[in-house]
Formats: C-alpha cells, sequence, structure tokens
C-alpha cells in the first residue's frame, strides 16, 4: 500500500498574557511555525516540512493546537517548535512558547491522548479552584465525562455479549 | 499482529507495524542516513543503531520518567520564582534546582547560606501527571579563572556544604581538565553561546551530558519533550538526549548527595533465600563508590 504518511503533533501553547488566547489562529501559528523552522533548518528544512503541513485542530481556549506534517520530516518540525517565542496576529505580538504533549501517527491517537490530558487538567483545575461556584461546575463537568466513560464501556461490554450469543 | 512476535523475547505487550516487522525480519543493520536528521559535523555525529524501532510516543517518557531542570536562577523576588515553579512544574518537571553564582573575578563574594525552599514556598505546586508537589534542590555555580580558586572546595568550614549540587564553569583549558578529574564537584558547565575557548576532545563528547534552561522568566522554559529535541540538535543521539533530562539529572542528584553524606552510596537489598537460618533474611549491602 502506498499512502504518504503524516505525523501529528500536538502542542499546547502557553502564554502569561490571556489576550494572546484571542489572538491564536490557524494562520497565526503557521506563520510561526515557518518562520522558526526557516530559522533553524533554512530553505531545506522549510521546504521538507511544509509539503504537507496543517494546522488540523485548534482550540484558542485551552491553546491545544494539531499540527500535521510528513513522516519523514517530522524531527524537523518538532525540533524547530522550541525556537518559537511569540505569535503575531493583527501586527500585535504576544509572547508565548510551544509545549510538545504528544506525536501520534493519526488524529485518532492524539484525540484519546488530549481526552486523557483534558480530564488530568480538569483535575488539577478542581484542585486549584477558589470560588464554590467554580468548584461545582468543574464538578459537574468531571462527572458527565467519567460517567460518559462508563456508559462507553459498558456499551462495549454489551456488543461483546451479543456477538458471543450469536456465534452460540 | 501481536501473538508471533512473543517468541522473540519482546512480551505480548508489543505491537509493531508492518514496516518495522519486515526490517526486523531482513536484518537491516547498516546505518540508515535519514534525510530528517538535521546536517551534523562528522566529529559530533554518532552512529546509531538502525535496528530500533522509531517510537512515536517517546517510550522513556510515558513510563516512571522523571525530569529535572537543573538551573533556575535564583531571583531576589520571590513572586518570579514562584510563578517559575508553577510553570515548571505545569510542563512535568519533577525536580528544580535554583542556582546561584559566584564569580571570583569581582570584588570578594562571600558564599552565603542556601536559601531553604520550605521557607520560601508553604505550598509548593503539584507537577503535572503526578500526585506529588515538585521538589526544590539548592544548587551552587563557581565561576573559576584561576586555580587558586579551587580552594574554596576543599575548606571544611565554609558554606558549600550546605549546598545540594556544586557546579563549576571554568575558563580555560587547564582548569576545565582539572574539574574533570580532581575537583570533587557535581556538574562542569560549558557556555556553548561564545566560541569554545578550548577544544573538545572526542571522548569527552560520549559522556553524561546534561541540559538545563537557566530560566529567568516562566516564558523562556520548555518542556522536557521538546529539550530532548533540542539535544538531537546538539547532535546527540536519541537516547543520550533523553537521558540529559532525566537520568544524568537523577545521577547528579545522586551524586550531590553522595558528597553529603559518605563517600558512597548504599543501598540494602532483601534477598529471599531457602534459608537454613530461621526468620532471619539476610541484607546485602552493596557500596557504591562515585567518583
Amino acid at each position: 500500500m502506498v499512502r504518504f504518511k503524516h505525523r501529528y503533533l500536538l502542542c499546547e501553547i502557553v502564554s502569561e498574557d490571556p489576550r494572546c488566547r484571542q489572538c491564536i489562529d490557524e494562520r497565526a501559528v503557521g506563520a510561526a511555525a515557518k518562520d522558526a523552522v526557516a530559522r533553524t533548518h533554512g530553505d531545506y528544512g522549510l521546504a521538507c516540512c511544509f509539503i504537507a503541513f496543517t494546522v488540523k485542530y485548534l482550540n484558542a481556549y485551552t491553546g491545544i493546537v494539531l499540527l500535521r506534517c510528513r513522516k519523514d520530516f517530522y524531527r524537523l518540525l518538532c525540533s524547530a517548535l522550541p525556537f518559537i517565542t511569540y505569535l503575531e496576529n493583527r501586527n500585535q505580538r504576544y509572547s508565548c512558547f510551544f509545549n510538545t504533549l504528544h506525536v501520534g501517527g493519526t488524529i485518532r491517537t492524539c484525540q484519546k491522548f488530549l481526552v486523557q490530558y483534558n480530564r488530568k487538567q480538569l483535575l488539577l483545575l478542581l484542585h486549584n479552584c477558589t470560588s464554590e461556584e467554580e468548584r461545582q461546575s468543574i464538578q459537574k463537568s468531571l462527572l458527565s465525562c467519567c460517567l460518559k466513560e462508563v456508559e462507553e464501556e459498558q456499551s462495549q461490554s454489551g456488543d461483546e455479549e451479543d456477538d458471543t450469543a450469536e456465534t452460540d | 499482529m501481536r501473538c508471533w512476535l512473543a517468541g522473540r523475547g519482546r512480551g505480548s505487550g508489543c505491537t509493531a507495524t508492518a514496516a518495522q516487522r519486515r526490517r526486523r525480519l531482513a536484518g537491516c543493520r547498516h546505518q540508515t542516513t535519514t534525510p530528517s536528521m538535521p546536517w551534523a559535523e562528522p566529529g559530533l555525529r554518532r552512529k546509531r543503531s538502525a535496528a530500533a524501532p522509531r517510537r512515536l510516543v517517546p517510550r522513556g517518557f510515558s513510563m516512571a520518567a522523571v525530569f529535572a531542570d537543573l538551573n533556575v536562577p535564583g531571583a531576589p523576588e520571590r513572586k518570579s520564582l514562584q510563578s517559575l515553579l508553577e510553570a515548571a512544574a505545569h510542563l512535568g518537571y519533577s525536580t528544580v534546582a535554583i542556582n546561584h553564582v559566584i564569580d571570583f573575578k569581582e570584588k570578594k563574594q562571600e558564599i552565603v547560606k542556601p536559601i531553604s525552599p520550605s521557607e520560601l514556598f508553604p505550598s509548593l505546586p503539584i507537577v503535572q501527571g503526578k500526585s506529588k508537589p515538585i521538589k526544590i534542590v539548592t544548587r551552587l555555580t563557581l565561576v573559576v579563572s584561576d586555580p587558586s580558586h579551587c580552594n574554596v572546595l576543599r575548606s571544611t568550614s565554609t558554606n558549600i556544604r550546605l549546598y545540594d549540587i556544586i557546579a563549576v564553569f571554568p575558563e580555560t583549558e587547564k582548569l576545565f581538565h582539572v574539574a574533570c578529574t580532581n575537583l570533587d564537584v557535581d556538574l562542569i558547565c560549558v557556555n556553548v553561546t561564545e566560541k569554545l575557548p578550548f577544544y573538545f576532545r572526542r571522548s569527552s563528547v560520549n559522556m553524561n551530558i546534561i541540559i538545563s534552561s537557566a530560566a529567568e522568566r516562566p516564558l523562556e522554559l520548555r518542556g522536557p519533550y521538546d529539550v530532548a529535541n533540542l539535544g538531537l540538535l546538539f547532535g546527540l543521539s536519541e537516547s543520550d538526549a533523553k537521558a540529559a533530562i532525566s537520568t544524568n539529572c537523577r545521577a547528579v542528584l545522586l551524586h550531590g548527595e553522595t558528597r553529603k553524606t559518605a563517600f558512597g552510596v548504599v543501598y540494602t537489598k532483601k534477598t529471599h533465600r531457602a534459608s537454613e537460618e530461621e526468620g532471619v533474611l539476610p541484607v546485602r549491602k552493596k557500596a557504591k563508590t562515585e567518583v
């Protein structure tokens, strides 16, 4: 089977300035990544990494970004991401840095990792939250996502039981 | 895809893609020059065994890997240090060393007592992915440009003993040589942003290397996976780069501890023997001397 294989880099944009979140969008992230790769690996690196480069997923509230590049050249991109120090949008610069969370071969693996990561973040938020309303809302969202996980497991085990019943 | 690999001693938990299996069957041992690695000087480029399959998620990280950042400049203000520590904990560093630099070229400087972390920070942030709070150790860096500066290390009356890690920053080649062979320090610092005033011998590149941040603001920190990728840029191999922020740092911390206590590490290990002596489990002591 001949197909193009990709690597998906799951990154988190960490910044001190809360306004930076509004400025996160695909063009700014793509431009920052291109600039960093050009500075680190030159024209060759730029050409290699950006044949099939896209920003697949972006969440401005949590600062999570999913980047895609060719499998053969993902190391060039990985090694250039620490050199990003700011994001620029509409002539405004915000200092930030990229923290690579996960590298996966498919979007599905990255999504699974992201779900677990977000659950852990919710727990941390619960630990750190200050007011009672926040605490209750976080507890509600935690309960809802945990219950959903239990339901999924039950439905999966229910399907398996049905299969074994049919074969009999 | 799994079962027949188990016979090769890989265990049942191993899945491999078709390409990896083909490679393993073919037994190719030649070094593959991949186009994805940046060009490195022949002196620094090292042979990598091509047999190890490429991992997608850095395997060494997910299991019980402890990352440490051993150079965080000790700022006088508490708030900035607190925000740095929170950022480091969020990124996943389990241990952070607060660094205090002493430069002998300036006017006579006293070696002050290290600040006690528990006094400054009553509540330490919890490390991302673990349930323990971040651990803080103290580090002292001596900038030496003269052999007489090294005498301070041997004197027992100063406050040096109270620091967990001692590092030295030699400025001449002779001092570098002395530091490598004789001195009783945990770390030797090298400034890589300027052209080296002396030449690294080839063998010293293979020695244990750690990478640390020297970040003065939280935005200058980088996560452990990114730092390992930077190690790849420097020409380290993949396992060396990962070790540079995990196992080598742990070795430095242990070395510092041995300097404080005895000059060795003693660990006891219970061994189960088909015992003639009833009820007494023999305890084996193994002394490991560290130079």
